[in-house]
């Protein structure tokens, strides 16, 4: 893990030093403020010209910003499974403007123009205590305009009171003690503006991951109980087309064990790689394929060469070799956080160890 | 196919361990030339960075990013997302460098998406994965660029240099690619395609084109690379079988470096070039319609041009829309020299030991051209018809050394003949593509 990289260390230490040497002279941190920061940290006004330089502005929750406490507006969702990012946790809402709903036909969820998908990032102190004190990293915006969906990712400030937006991305040490008691560093990596398409492209079309039926349609507990999420959207008059779970594609939890391990495995690989390895994505050049509805075998990878993969490849010769799964190079590339050989390429720069578990589970398994 | 070659060559393998020893000029050259060092010039300062990354994102069609002379330590990608007649300029390779020695995450170090985009006099240095990728891009230049890895180590260095994929209007100009672990130019699955006037050196691939329509390869150097020009269909893409190249007025010389895809003791991989042998000049695998004419061959230890038929490789050779054969080719008036005595062929690599072996003209020979002789058994019982339309005419064949293998019972009867009349019989069809006809020579915006 990136941990223990000396590089790393250096950087913490200088920046804590930093940080030291300013709390040493409050001259010097204004007159910062007044060059650098106070631009961007000046009041807003909402003038509903988008993005706004701060969070803040939009108004999405109630009392102090770091609460994320949703206002009347937004209505939170969650995806069955989810995208790993550095063991980052999620809290994430959508906002669709007064009087227009979503519309639900087969499998295409279409959100009104004027629709904003909000997505904070935050680790908690301690994961043992996920509701305890925590630290909000980022906060990612989606936003539906007239020209398309836009990406936006806000920069939350050491105080927690607000987020910038910063479109260049970032780099922030995040220190927690994960949920096996063990202390854990991480140089968490705040994507650019135009990285956020890397994962949500489609046909080269920013567009939504998680908010899509397959994804949404399952039960959450809301403050009224648990509740299927579209359902719950045609109640609250924002959605039409929503015809019962079973009449639309669902996808299951990857970590709810209960479920098949193919199952799992399948939603595993469709929440973290087919943004990318699909027919419409970024990574169709492979020719690999990894949906959730994938049935051909070549396409999944099975005794498929790799094309492009250079040193991903590693010492092996194809993407899955049913039964071998540490002699395949879809693990062999979830398992590794080098350049150039890990995948995902972007989101995460340690190894998620239980989605390894699961899909060297479901390889072994192969026939 | 190549499984069962394998088996046969082990033994043999192990009795030429002696000669290796020996011979340790008979193995890869290495190569860390630099065509300039970077590390005199002015270091952008951090808000600089910032700017350009910004520029990237914030680019309006129709406009220019100007990066001024000066070395800018990247961390982040630079994205140049869905703009239209984008001009990306630096002040000359030597003067604007890119260095993504510190990026932490993404696939390349630039990625561009677009139509009419240019990049050019810049350079790239030591992008963990890809230097510069274009993707989905109507009309692309890439004109006096330069990317590059630094590493003294090249086990260390990225992918593919220059990685222009699912493009159309392809032009790679004046560009210089070197030190990639894969292929240092790489065109994927594009249709119409000029590389012109490059450079490639010190790559396992000098230049590569791979699973695509029409595309033009002429005044190109490629030298001190494991294999100089390839071009390459492989099964279970999107963009099923390629067709039509033409190859010429290069210099394909001295293409004998260590193939460093992967590391010695790894030995090949899936990818197929970890499977090229050091000291292969042109290759072509499950090619369709290639022309390859007017070019200097010049002292690649193995082969000068290797016809083969995907099946070499030993992986399953069926997919949708794509053929394993290699066919229609058309190999005429090129210049070949075999290098000095002492050159001896690769014998690091399948195809390399299956040369120094079973070669037609004796033990550990340099060959001029080889052909695999794999043919569809659907289309002819023998190759005495010359199913694939395979078309030598070479005015000096007499002195060159060509062989055709026979490999169709696998290791137990592996076959060689010298015998050129069968392929020097048919007319060569033009590949048909004269330079008017592609558009990428016309467009406007370059």
């Amino acid at each position: 893990m990136a941990a223990t990289s000396p590089n790393l260390s250096k950087w913490a230490i200088a920046s804590l030093f930093l940080s030291l040497l300013w709390s040493c002279q409050p001259a010097l941190k204004e007159e910062m403020q007044a060059t650098v920061a106070e631009e961007i940290l000046a009041p807003e006004e909402a003038s509903g010209k988008f993005p706004y330089r701060r969070l803040s502005t939009y108004g999405f929750f109630e009392g102090e910003l770091a609460g994320l406490t949703p206002s009347e507006s937004i209505i939170p969702y969650q995806p069955a499974s989810s995208l790993f990012t550095d063991y980052a946790l999620k809290s994430r809402f959508a906002y669709l403007p007064e009087g227009e709903k979503a519309i639900l036909a087969g499998e295409e969820l279409n959100l009104p123009l004027g629709t904003i998908l909000i997505k904070n990032f935050y680790y908690p102190a301690d994961f043992r205590n996920p509701e305890g004190e925590r630290r909000i990293i980022e906060t990612r915006l989606m936003i539906h305009e007239a020209s398309g969906w836009q990406a936006y990712p806000y920069l939350w400030n050491e105080s927690q009171t607000d987020a910038v937006l910063k479109v260049v991305g970032s780099e922030v040490a995040v220190k927690y003690v994960d949920s096996q008691g063990e202390e854990q560093l991480i140089n968490y990596l705040v994507p650019n503006k135009n990285q956020c398409k890397s994962c949500h492209n489609k046909n080269e079309s920013l567009a939504p991951l998680g908010v899509q039926t397959r994804h949404l349609n399952h039960d959450i507990t809301f403050e009224e109980g648990s509740e299927n999420q579209l359902a719950h959207w045609m109640k609250l008059g924002k959605l039409e087309g929503f015809l019962g779970k079973v009449a639309h594609p669902s996808l299951v939890n990857y970590e709810d064990q209960s479920q098949a391990l193919n199952d799992r495995a399948m939603a595993y690989l469709d929440i973290n790689c087919s943004h990318c390895h699909r027919a419409e994505g970024p990574a169709s050049t492979s020719g690999l394929f990894l949906t959730y509805g994938q049935k051909d075998p070549l396409k999944l990878g099975v005794f498929k060469t790799p094309v492009a993969a250079g040193k991903g490849s590693g010492k092996h010769t194809y993407d899955i070799v049913p039964g071998q799964a540490d002699a395949s190079i879809l693990l062999h590339r979830m398992n590794s956080t080098e350049m150039g050989v890990a995948m995902p390429e972007i989101g995460r720069t340690s190894i998620h160890a239980e989605g390894v578990a699961l899909i060297r589970e479901w390889i072994n398994q192969m026939k | 196919m190549a499984k069962r070659i394998h088996h046969s060559l082990e033994m043999i393998r192990s009795l030429l361990l002696f000669s290796i020893c020996l011979l340790l000029f008979s193995c890869g050259t290495q190569s860390d030339e630099q065509t300039f060092d970077s590390s005199n010039l002015r270091r952008a300062t951090p808000e600089e960075v910032d700017a350009l990354v910004e520029a990237f994102i914030l680019a309006e069609d129709s406009s220019t990013i100007r990066i001024p002379e000066g070395f800018y330590e990247l961390k982040t990608q630079l994205i140049l997302d869905n703009k239209t007649a984008i001009r990306i300029q630096g002040d000359g390779m030597d003067k604007t460098v890119l260095s993504f020695r510190n990026l932490k995450s993404g696939g390349e170090g630039v990625k561009i998406v677009g139509k009419d985009i240019t990049i050019e006099n810049l350079s790239i240095e030591d992008a963990p994965g890809d230097g510069i990728k274009a993707q989905h891009t109507d009309g692309i230049t890439f004109r006096k660029i330069n990317v590059t890895w630094t590493n003294g180590d090249k086990s260390k260095n990225g992918t593919y240099a220059i990685y222009p994929v699912q493009c159309k209007n392809v032009l790679i100009d004046e560009c210089i690619a070197s030190h990639s672990k894969d292929a240092g130019i790489y065109v994927g699955q594009s249709e119409d395609i000029v590389v012109k006037n490059s450079l490639a050196f010190g790559n396992v691939a000098g230049i590569e084109i791979e699973n695509c329509d029409r595309a033009e390869v002429y005044g190109n150097t490629a030298r001190d690379n494991a294999g100089g020009i390839l071009v390459f269909n492989l099964p279970g893409l999107p963009k099923g079988d390629g067709r039509k190249t033409r190859i010429y007025d290069n210099d394909i010389i001295d293409n004998n470096h260590e193939n460093f895809a992967t590391s010695i003791s790894d030995g090949p991989n899936g990818n197929t070039v970890t499977m090229i042998p050091p000291g292969s000049g042109i290759v072509l695998l499950a090619a369709k319609e290639v022309e390859i004419f007017n070019n200097r061959i010049l002292r690649n230890k193995t082969y000068g041009v290797a016809i083969a038929s995907y099946q070499v490789t030993g992986f399953p050779a069926e997919a949708p829309n794509w053929s394993p054969y290699t066919t229609d080719i058309s190999l005429h008036d090129n210049e070949y020299d075999r290098g000095s005595w002492f050159s001896l062929p690769d014998l690091t690599r399948e195809l390399g030991q299956l040369v120094s072996i079973y070669n037609a003209h004796g033990w550990l020979k340099t060959q001029d051209i080889i052909y695999d002789g794999i043919w569809d058994e659907s289309l002819a019982t023998s190759i005495d018809s010359n199913p694939m339309r395979i078309c030598i005419q070479e005015p000096s064949i007499k002195d060159l050394r060509f062989t055709r293998f026979y490999l169709m019972e696998g290791e137990d009867n592996i076959d060689a003949f010298e015998d050129y009349a069968t392929f020097q019989s048919c007319k060569p069809s033009p590949v048909g593509l004269g330079l008017s006809s592609l558009p990428v020579l016309h467009s406007t915006t370059r």
